[in-house]
C-alpha cells in the first residue's frame, strides 16, 4: 500500500528524472520501509518523503529552464538564427491534484509532528535547553602563564548551573575539544543525562582530590586539614543530597575552602569529557594557533585611536604574549604616545600572559613597578620595565574601563594599578577569577585547581578571587566611554 | 556563462561526496551513511539524494561503477558509485573552505575559548 502511494507520488518529478531515477528511488522507499518498523519511525519516514518532495520537486522544474537557458546559440550557415529547445514538460493536470493532496497531508503531518515533538529528534532539540557545558575558563597549567581570552562564558554558566560561579581553571584542549564536539552533533545530546552522579563516582572524586591536595598544595598542613575535612564530610553522608555533577563540585569546592580559607582552590565539573592530563609545556600546535590568531586579530588591540581633547584610546581584548606581539604593542602605544590622557577599554579583556600585563602596565609608570601575579612567585616579569624611552605616558591621566567579563589576566593589570592609584576605574565589577591554581584531572568529568606556590600579596591578604575589583565609577559597562571621556575632558580642562 | 550548479556546493552534495570517500555505495548505502555521519540530523530523501547523484554525475565528480547486489539486502540488483579525483578534490576544497570560515569565526570571537 505504502509503496503505491509512493509509486503516484513519484509521477509529480519530470519524466527525464522518472524514467533515469525512478526506479531506484521506489527501491530505495522500499528499504528503509523494511528497516524502519514501528509508528515513529514510519511518521519519521513519511515526513522526510514529504520534506523531500517539497524540495526536490520544484528544483527538478527549475533544472529544465536552466538547461535550456544555458544552450548555445545555434548559427546555421544560411544567417538564419535557430536555438535548439528542451522539451520542458508542463505539469500534467495529475500533478497539480497530487500537489494538493500532497499541501494538505503536509500541514497535517506538521500538526502531528508537533504533537510528536517529545519523541521527534529536530523537534527535541528546539525544546531541550541549550546543551552548553559549564563552561570553563581555561589556564595552561605552568608559566608564563595565559588564562582565558574567552570573555562572555559568564553567561553559559548562568544558563547551566547556578553553582558554578567563577571560572574555573581548565586546560586548554578541553575546551577547543568541546568547542569541536558541539561543531559537530549539537543536536543529539539532551541537557539533563549526564549530570547525574552516582555514589561510586562520589567517592572516588573525593579520594583522589584528598590526594591531590595533599600531593600539590603549597601548605602540607593545611592540606592535611581539607583532606580530612572532605573524607569527615564524606562519612557523615554530608554530600549525599547532591546529586548533579556540578552540584557536587561546588559543595566540594565550599569544604574546601572552608577549611582553609584559600579562594583559589577549586573543584571543577564538566559535561565534556575533560582529555588526559596536558602536558606541563604547551604544544607546538597549540603556540601555532595562538600566533596565527593573534597575527588575524592584531593581537587584539582592537581599537587604538585619539579621541576629541587629545584623549588616547586604547581597546584591548587580551593581554598578548610579548614574544608574538611585542612589536604591535610598541607600535599601538607609540601611537597614543602624544596624548594628554589614556583610556584603556578592559571590557572585553578575558586575560591572557603576565609578560602581557607587564609590557602595557610599563607605559604608565617612570620607574619599575612590582605586579602581584596570584600564578607566582617573584620572577623577572614581575617588574616593569620602566621607563620605556621616549615614553611619554608615565605621568598622564589613566583610566581603566572595566565589565563583568573583565578576567583572569585584565583583573591582574587592573588590581595592581588601582592598588597603585594609578588610574581611575570606570565600569562594572569585574569577573573575579584569578585562575590562580595548576589544573589537576580527576577522571573524565571533574577536575581541580590547586595553588601549588604561595605568594605574598604585598597588598591585602585576598585578592579579587571570588569578589573582583570594584570600579571606583560604577557605571554600566555600556556607559563607561562615555563616562570616561566625559571625566577625563574635565580633568584637562581644569589644567 | 551558463551557472554551474554545483557553485556553490550544496549540504547534501558534500555530505555524498563524504560518504563515498572510503567505499563506493548504492543509494541506500549513501543515504544511510549520510545520516550516520551527520548523526541522523541529515536524512537524504529519495528525491533529494538522487537529484544530486545526478549533478554530481553529470559534472563527472561521482561515477557509476557497476550493478550488482548487496549482499546484506534484498537481492535486487543496486547501482554502484564511485567518488573520482575530481570529486575528491571537490570535497577537499569545500572542507578547506569550511576550515578556513572556522578560523574567521575564532578571529572574530564567534567561537570562543580556543586557546589560552
Amino acid at each position: 500500500m505504502s509503496e503505491k502511494i509512493y509509486a503516484l507520488l513519484l509521477r509529480i518529478y519530470p519524466t527525464r528524472f522518472r524514467e533515469t531515477y525512478g526506479d531506484a528511488a521506489l527501491q530505495l522507499f522500499r528499504d528503509r520501509l523494511r528497516d524502519e518498523r514501528g509508528f515513529i519511525p514510519r511518521l519519521r519516514l513519511w515526513l522526510d518523503l514529504i520534506g523531500d518532495l517539497a524540495m526536490s520537486v520544484p528544483r527538478e522544474y527549475i533544472k529544465a529552464p536552466q538547461a535550456l537557458a544555458a544552450a548555445p546559440v545555434a548559427q546555421t550557415p544560411g544567417e538564419i538564427l535557430s536555438f535548439r529547445v528542451l522539451d520542458g514538460e508542463p505539469p500534467r493536470p495529475e500533478a497539480f491534484f497530487f500537489a494538493s493532496l500532497l499541501s494538505l497531508a503536509a500541514v497535517g503531518a506538521f500538526a502531528i509532528a508537533i504533537g510528536h515533538a517529545g519523541d521527534y529528534k529536530p523537534f527535541r532539540a528546539f525544546v531541550a535547553p541549550s546543551r552548553h557545558s559549564p563552561h570553563l575558563s581555561p589556564t595552561a597549567p605552568s608559566h608564563p602563564s595565559p588564562s582565558s581570552l574567552d570573555d562572555g562564558d559568564e553567561e553559559a554558566i548562568g544558563s547551566v548551573s547556578q553553582e558554578a560561579t567563577a571560572a574555573p581553571p581548565m586546560p586548554d584542549e578541553a575546551v577547543h575539544q568541546t568547542k569541536t564536539q558541539d561543531l559537530t552533533k549539537p543536536v543529539t545530546i539532551v541537557a539533563t543525562s549526564g549530570a547525574q552522579i552516582d555514589p561510586v563516582e562520589r567517592r572516588y572524586v573525593i579520594d583522589a582530590a584528598a590526594l591531590n591536595l595533599k600531593q600539590h598544595y603549597f601548605d602540607p598542613k593545611l592540606a592535611q586539614n581539607m583532606a580530612d575535612s572532605l573524607l569527615a564530610h564524606a562519612k557523615n553522608g554530608d554530600d549525599e543530597a547532591v546529586k548533579t555533577g556540578a552540584g557536587f563540585a561546588a559543595l566540594l569546592t565550599a569544604q574546601m575552602r572552608d577549611a582553609s580559607h584559600d579562594l583559589h582552590l577549586e573543584v571543577v565539573y564538566s559535561r565534556d569529557i575533560l582529555p588526559a592530563q596536558p602536558s606541563m609545556t604547551q604544544s607546538p600546535e597549540h603556540l601555532a594557533r595562538y600566533r596565527r590568531a593573534m597575527e588575524q586579530s592584531n593581537c587584539t588591540f582592537e581599537k587604538v585611536e585619539i579621541l576629541p581633547h587629545n584623549i588616547g584610546y586604547l581597546k584591548l581584548n587580551s593581554f598578548p604574549d610579548p614574544a608574538i606581539c611585542r612589536p604591535t604593542a610598541t607600535a599601538a602605544m607609540a601611537s597614543l604616545n602624544h596624548a594628554d590622557a589614556i583610556i584603556i577599554d578592559l571590557r572585553d579583556n578575558g586575560g591572557g600572559y603576565q609578560g602581557g600585563v607587564s609590557m602595557i602596565a610599563a607605559y604608565l609608570f617612570d620607574r619599575p613597578v612590582y605586579l602581584y601575579d596570584p600564578r607566582q612567585a617573584q620572577t623577572e616579569q614581575s617588574w616593569t620595565h620602566s621607563p620605556i624611552p621616549r615614553n611619554k605616558l608615565a605621568d598622564k591621566p589613566a583610566y581603566v574601563l572595566t565589565s563583568g567579563s573583565t578576567v583572569s589576566a585584565a583583573e591582574d593589570f587592573s588590581y595592581n594599578l588601582k592598588m597603585m592609584h594609578r588610574a581611575t576605574f570606570i565600569g562594572e565589577t569585574t569577573r573575579g577569577s584569578a585562575h590562580a591554581g595548576v589544573f589537576h584531572r580527576i577522571d573524565d568529568h571533574f577536575g581541580m585547581a590547586i595553588p601549588e606556590v604561595k605568594v605574598v600579596n604585598p597588598y591585602e591578604a585576598a585578592d579579587w578571587e571570588g569578589k573582583g575589583i570594584e570600579p571606583d565609577v560604577k557605571v554600566k559597562a555600556e556607559d563607561a566611554l562615555a563616562t570616561a571621556q566625559k571625566l577625563a575632558e574635565t580633568k584637562l580642562r581644569k589644567k | 556563462m551558463p551557472k554551474r550548479r554545483l557553485d556553490p556546493l550544496p549540504s547534501a552534495a558534500f555530505q555524498i561526496l563524504l560518504s563515498l570517500a572510503e567505499e563506493d555505495l548504492h543509494g541506500y548505502g549513501i543515504m544511510r551513511q549520510v545520516a550516520e555521519q551527520t548523526g541522523d540530523r541529515m536524512r537524504l530523501g529519495p528525491g533529494t539524494l538522487y537529484s544530486s547523484i545526478q549533478s554530481l554525475l553529470e559534472e563527472k565528480f561521482i561515477e557509476e561503477v557497476d550493478t550488482r547486489e548487496d549482499a546484506n539486502l534484498a537481492n535486487d540488483r543496486r547501482r554502484y558509485y564511485r567518488l573520482t579525483s575530481a570529486g575528491r578534490k571537490l570535497a577537499r576544497n569545500e572542507a578547506e573552505r569550511l576550515a578556513d570560515l572556522l578560523r574567521v569565526a575564532r578571529a572574530k570571537k564567534i567561537l570562543r575559548g580556543d586557546y589560552v
